[in-house]
């Protein structure tokens, strides 16, 4: 299933299109969070399930939801997940 | 019986449908609601704007964790546990029974070793202003 087309697609297209999926969200400061997009808005406040930090090696595990402030994010990408 | 035909387009999603409308006389006029009805695409877009309980933000999700204890990363390594108490759109917010962790590196000019430090300290109320804020979540399990 293909996320990436020729068409024209506006970037709320693409937030609506992968609520649900594993996603990598980078922060400004350089710190990682990866896990299941459960929501987020058009500030790019983000909510995230069963995240895991990352900052250079692993640091900690947040199981349940975890809230990202929007201005803090640099990017949210698609991950395929092999864990 | 009369029959019109409408283009119409969705100024948002700029989704355009065709349709045919017959009518008894000649000056009946077309409803927005009406022209909607028969889009699919823009009937979508009317529900989400009208119904916002379908759709949950994020906020709404924080909005669970009130009066629970809650984890919060800030900016500076800061990292605060307390009773969410209260919030805004802002992300400031009102914690009760707060432990704040501040966490320092520091590094030996002859080894070059990073130190890791963290000092704590008990504010009973606190207001935090929402720009500082990173992270929240349900405070961590360890292990």
């Amino acid at each position: 299933m293909k996320i990436m087309s020729l068409r024209k697609q506006t970037p709320s297209d693409f937030l609506k299109q992968i609520i649900g999926r594993p996603v990598v969200v980078k922060l400004n400061s350089g710190v990682d969070y990866r896990g299941v997009l459960a929501c987020l808005d058009g500030y790019m406040n983000i909510a995230v399930e069963q995240t895991e930090e990352y900052v250079n090696g692993q640091l900690k595990n947040k199981y349940g939801d975890a809230f990202l402030r929007g201005n803090n994010v640099l990017y949210i990408s698609t991950q395929k997940r092999k864990m | 019986m009369y029959a019109a035909l409408v283009l119409c387009m969705c100024i948002s999603c700029k989704s355009t449908s065709l349709a045919v409308y017959f009518c008894e006389q000649i000056e009946h006029t077309l409803s927005p609601q009406g022209i909607l009805g028969n889009c699919s695409k823009m009937a979508d877009e009317v529900e989400q704007q009208t119904t916002t309980n379908t759709v949950e933000e994020p906020l709404d999700l924080i909005r669970l964790s009130l009066d629970e204890r809650i984890y919060v990363k800030m900016r500076n390594d800061r990292e605060l546990r307390g009773r969410l108490n209260a919030y805004d759109q802002h992300l400031n917010m009102i914690l009760g029974d707060v432990e704040e962790t501040v966490t320092t590196v520091e590094i030996d000019e002859e080894t070059y070793e990073e130190i890791y430090k963290s000092t704590k300290r008990n504010i009973p109320m606190l207001f935090v202003r929402g720009d500082g804020v990173v992270l929240v979540a349900p405070p961590l399990r360890v292990g």
